[in-house]
């Protein structure tokens, strides 16, 4: 059977759900409500860290309105990524200034507030280990004394006293390359800070506790994991927790994790009320699990050709009082910050580090982003010790077809290299902005990022109903990205020679659709748009059997389109597909068709790379970024003049989404670069409690991003496709750093650079980012031993 | 209790304590869910209603203080079923991402090109300082603000 034509994908298909949202009738989580429902509250440590002495919930239980408490008691269970070392509630110990304590269910949210305040809890003071710094110090008190004991979910992480874990990777011989008598060795530290997605949607959610399961509503972004985990947690069997979710205001990577379903599916089923619990904007600002803060020093050896002999490093992530999502994310620096270059040898450990701080976790290109930037300033400081062009050097040693990467990986194609002459030529086709900087201080830089799609495990079910249309299920969910009004029904259109229109999408239901690792990471159009083609190929199959008995013709002969299956060649030949169903329900049954997809893996050199969850990266994504900048002396205001795009797509199939997509994420890049940070006070609290003091990006902070969309390289997304809305944000610090270091003539170690830091830089008032606590000999900085 | 109000054009009666809120009485007694409430201190403007045609942002409005002043919500834009002029628009240009933010950009710039219907880029990006957008970037929303005014 011929394939269908890729070239008759419908193009730019328009959002099926933009009119509702218009209109103001789309209804979130946030906008929902059930007969009886009850309202939630969670009560929070206002300390870092203690010991519980006693809490007492009698005299919180006779308050006005209160129907159900829930405490550790009720939640035995304990969650995590790779490690299970996250309670539900505070267990004995408090580990963070907002960790949730008790629960409570109310008539009315008001009523639930004051009956939380009214639990006593009684609390012995124990030191808070506020920095990784500190949490690295010799005899540091340890924030999870029994890690030992912890239930280890993924084995190979490296572990011990406040290193909830560490990935490493050693792939050939880093001393001999630091010793050569032709290289120039090159040191960089680097600081980030903490940013928080800002979902205008909160976490919220709607549980119920019918016939015996739970019924979770919410705004997340794996309904899969929110089943799975919650079930941990509460000590029952997954299949007695059912997840469906309403459309989602936002989620960044916030709603990647298991969070506050738990606790109202708890209160659900002690109140026998359905429970609302929506976490408020203090609560998402305090408690956000932000992109985490990080240390990075950096070290190469590099002749004087720009060659790569060695490169060693150790990344500090501060995962907070639990180590969740940047357990995983330890991984992603073999991949990010050992990325973009052909490297001689590699030396890394990247270690996510106990704080007695909030949870960090996951937000778009996660750590990406800061790796970026420090390999990127890394790399411009190289290039100013070895007297070489920035631009030529990377030219030169940017990854390309047949290329090694840290963990010996073996690239694809030539993606990076044609990508920066895409760039040189966008920069030639538009002048410098220089002018615009008047007496202002003027830097520009191009910079180069690497990044993957997150692919992993994802399944699609198909009914073609009798009038001709067909219903996807997935337990794929619409955050705002679009995947699911756009990319998902125009595969399985083009697959089955329907119009977009005539593809219902369900939205995700556990109980429906079958296992699915979330919408994040660029991997919806990928790995769901691979199980639904697979689905829908299968249905394929079944039509053009059925339809050649009928036409009495060969399938390969046949072709779906515009509705109907055709003898090819001849048009008007064939019959309505909806008249073809109908036949195929008399004589077999209903039509239905099922796929699955799941990463077919990539080889690595063995032994290289330890306590990694990945390897390899199935699908690398790469990115060109090129911005000009002016900064004021007098203030030390950065004012971005101009900034460009060569992005890796793949294949781009609704080019004006993907354009929306990194006008979006390159902003929120901006933001980060710029003016967004989360830091914490002496007491263990974040200092941003809401949107007046942690700043995001406003209509007047951005500009028009020009952009230009690189198709062709190696993809085995269906049609070609990557995901293209999660790299658009790793490359807008690096670029606006390195910009603001040619302009300034200083080194940029931290960012956001605001204008009293960037002051600071140009009056050298700002402290030289030295990370002391990260020894020079690299090995001292590890669990792992050589050999 | 009972405080009369002007919603839509309609009477309606709320039962709140009179300090509650505008932008609870809204959604939670009068199930108008457009206006969303995200920040509840003034920052964002996604709970940006018109009071009196004016556009006000509903989370620091007590229901107390209205009086007689005519309410209207993202609900009402849509005149007979009818997108809006600029309801329209950014459909054309396929602005809307996750979407929380519309209600309040719309109910401000549907205000801002009333008063200033030829208004430039820069004029609608300076109107739109008090909404938070976490997924657009802004640029498409104020292209299509722009692609109106032109038209008018």
């Amino acid at each position: 059977m011929g394939r269908p034509d890729p070239s008759t994908v419908t193009m730019n298909l328009p959002r099926r759900d933009a009119r509702d949202k218009l209109l103001g009738r789309t209804r979130y989580t946030v906008d929902r409500a059930l007969p009886r429902m009850l309202h939630a509250a969670i009560l929070r440590s206002e300390v870092a860290s203690a010991r519980i002495v006693r809490i007492d919930t009698t005299r919180a239980r006779q308050m006005p309105g209160v129907r159900a408490i829930a405490t550790i008691e009720d939640a035995p269970g304990m969650h995590g990524i790779g490690i299970a070392d996250h309670p539900l509630f505070s267990s004995g110990v408090v580990r963070f200034h907002g960790e949730q304590i008790a629960a409570v269910a109310a008539d009315t949210y008001e009523q639930a507030k004051a009956a939380a305040r009214a639990i006593e809890v009684e609390l012995e003071p124990l030191p808070a280990v506020l920095t990784m710094a500190e949490a690295l110090a010799p005899g540091a008190p340890l924030i999870h004394p029994g890690w030992k004991d912890y239930e280890v979910l993924f084995g190979g992480g490296a572990r011990g006293g406040n290193v909830a874990w560490e990935a490493t990777v050693v792939r050939g011989d880093t001393d001999a390359a630091f010793a050569r008598e032709d290289v120039v060795v090159v040191e960089s530290c680097f600081r980030v800070g903490r940013q928080n997605h800002v979902s205008l949607e909160p976490r919220a959610v709607i549980a119920s506790y019918e016939d015996g399961r739970y019924h979770i509503e919410t705004s997340t972004q794996v309904p899969w994991t929110v089943r799975n985990q919650t079930a941990k947690l509460l000590g029952v069997p997954p299949s007695q927790v059912r997840v469906t979710v309403p459309p989602v205001g936002g989620g960044f990577g916030q709603k990647f994790d298991c969070t506050l379903e738990p606790y109202a599916a708890i209160l659900a089923r002690k109140s026998g009320q359905p429970v609302r619990l929506v976490y408020s904007r203090q609560e998402e600002m305090l408690t956000c699990l932000c992109r985490e803060n990080a240390e990075i020093k950096i070290r190469s050896a590099v002749t004087r050709d720009g060659e790569i002999a060695g490169r060693e490093a150790v990344v500090l992530m501060d995962c907070g009082a639990y180590g969740g999502e940047q357990i995983f994310l330890t991984t992603m620096t073999a991949h990010t910050l050992m990325g973009n270059y052909r490297l001689g040898s590699v030396r890394l450990a990247s270690r996510a580090v106990y704080t007695n701080t909030p949870p960090n976790g996951a937000f778009r290109a996660c750590n990406g982003v800061y790796n970026t930037f420090a390999l990127e300033r890394h790399t411009d400081e190289i290039c100013q010790a070895i007297g070489m062009d920035p631009l030529e050097f990377r030219r030169r040693n940017v990854l390309g077809d047949g290329d090694i990467g840290s963990t010996g990986q073996v690239f694809k194609g030539d993606v990076l290299g044609p990508m920066l002459e895409r760039m040189a030529r966008m920069r030639e086709a538009s002048p410098p902005r220089k002018e615009l900087a008047g007496d202002r201080l003027y830097g520009r830089a191009t910079v180069v990022g690497t990044w993957f799609i997150f692919v992993g495990p994802s399944t699609a079910t198909i009914n073609l109903n009798a009038d001709g249309s067909a219903t996807l299920i997935t337990a794929g969910v619409e955050l705002g990205q679009g995947t699911m009004v756009q990319a998902l029904p125009q595969i399985v259109a083009h697959e089955l020679g329907l119009h977009p229109d005539d593809v219902i999408v369900r939205a995700a239901d556990t109980d429906a659709a079958g296992f699915d690792l979330g919408v994040g990471g660029g991997r919806t159009t990928v790995s769901v748009g691979a199980a639904s083609r697979a689905a829908a190929e299968n249905i394929r199959d079944k039509l053009l059997k059925a339809a050649g008995e009928l036409l009495q013709t060969a399938p390969e002969k046949l072709a779906l389109r515009n509705g109907r299956v055709e003898i090819e060649g001849k048009e008007g030949s064939g019959m309505a597909i909806a008249q073809l169903v109908q036949h195929i329900h008399r004589t077999s049954g209903p039509v239905v068709g099922s796929g699955s997809f799941t990463n077919p893996g990539v080889p690595s050199i063995p032994g290289c790379a330890a306590g990694h969850f990945i390897d390899a990266i199935d699908i690398p994504v790469f990115n060109v970024h090129d911005c000009e900048v002016a900064v004021d002396p007098d203030t030390g205001h950065v004012d971005i003049l101009s900034y460009k795009v060569v992005q890796d797509v793949g294949r781009a199939l609704n080019p004006r989404a993907i354009h929306g997509q990194i006008q979006g994420g390159v902003t929120q890049g901006i933001g980060y670069a710029l003016h967004e940070e989360h830091t914490i006070g002496e007491d263990g609290r974040i200092r941003q409690g809401s949107l007046g003091t942690y700043r995001v990006p406003l209509a007047q902070d951005t500009l028009p991003i020009e952009i230009e969309l690189y198709e062709g390289a190696p993809s085995i997304g269906p049609l070609g496709v990557k995901g293209a809305g999660e790299i658009p944000i790793m490359n807008p610090p690096a670029a606006i750093a390195c910009a603001v270091a040619n302009a300034t003539g200083r080194r940029v170690q931290q960012t956001p650079l605001t204008p009293p830091r960037v002051l600071g830089m140009l009056s050298g008032r700002e402290a030289e980012v030295t990370l002391p606590h990260i020894s020079a000999n690299w090995w001292d900085n590890v669990f792992r031993r050589p050999g | 209790m009972p405080t009369p109000l002007i919603i839509n054009g309609e009477h309606r009666v709320s039962w709140r304590d009179s300090m509650t809120p505008l932008i609870d009485v809204l959604r939670d007694e009068f199930s108008l869910t457009g206006a969303k409430s995200v920040c509840r201190e003034g920052v964002c403007g996604a709970c940006t209603v018109h009071i009196d045609g004016q556009p006000t942002v509903s989370c620091l409005v007590p229901i107390g203080t209205v009086g007689d002043r005519e309410i209207r919500t993202v609900e009402s834009l849509a005149a007979g079923g009818e997108l809006s002029p600029l309801q329209q628009v950014m459909e054309e240009h396929d602005v809307v991402q996750c979407g929380m933010c519309f209600p309040g950009i719309l109910m401000v710039l549907t205000s801002f090109l009333h008063e200033r219907p030829h208004a430039d880029r820069d004029e609608i990006k300076a109107a739109l300082v008090g909404n938070i957008c976490r997924c657009t970037g802004y640029e498409r929303v104020v292209d299509a603000a722009a692609a109106l005014a032109r038209r008018s």
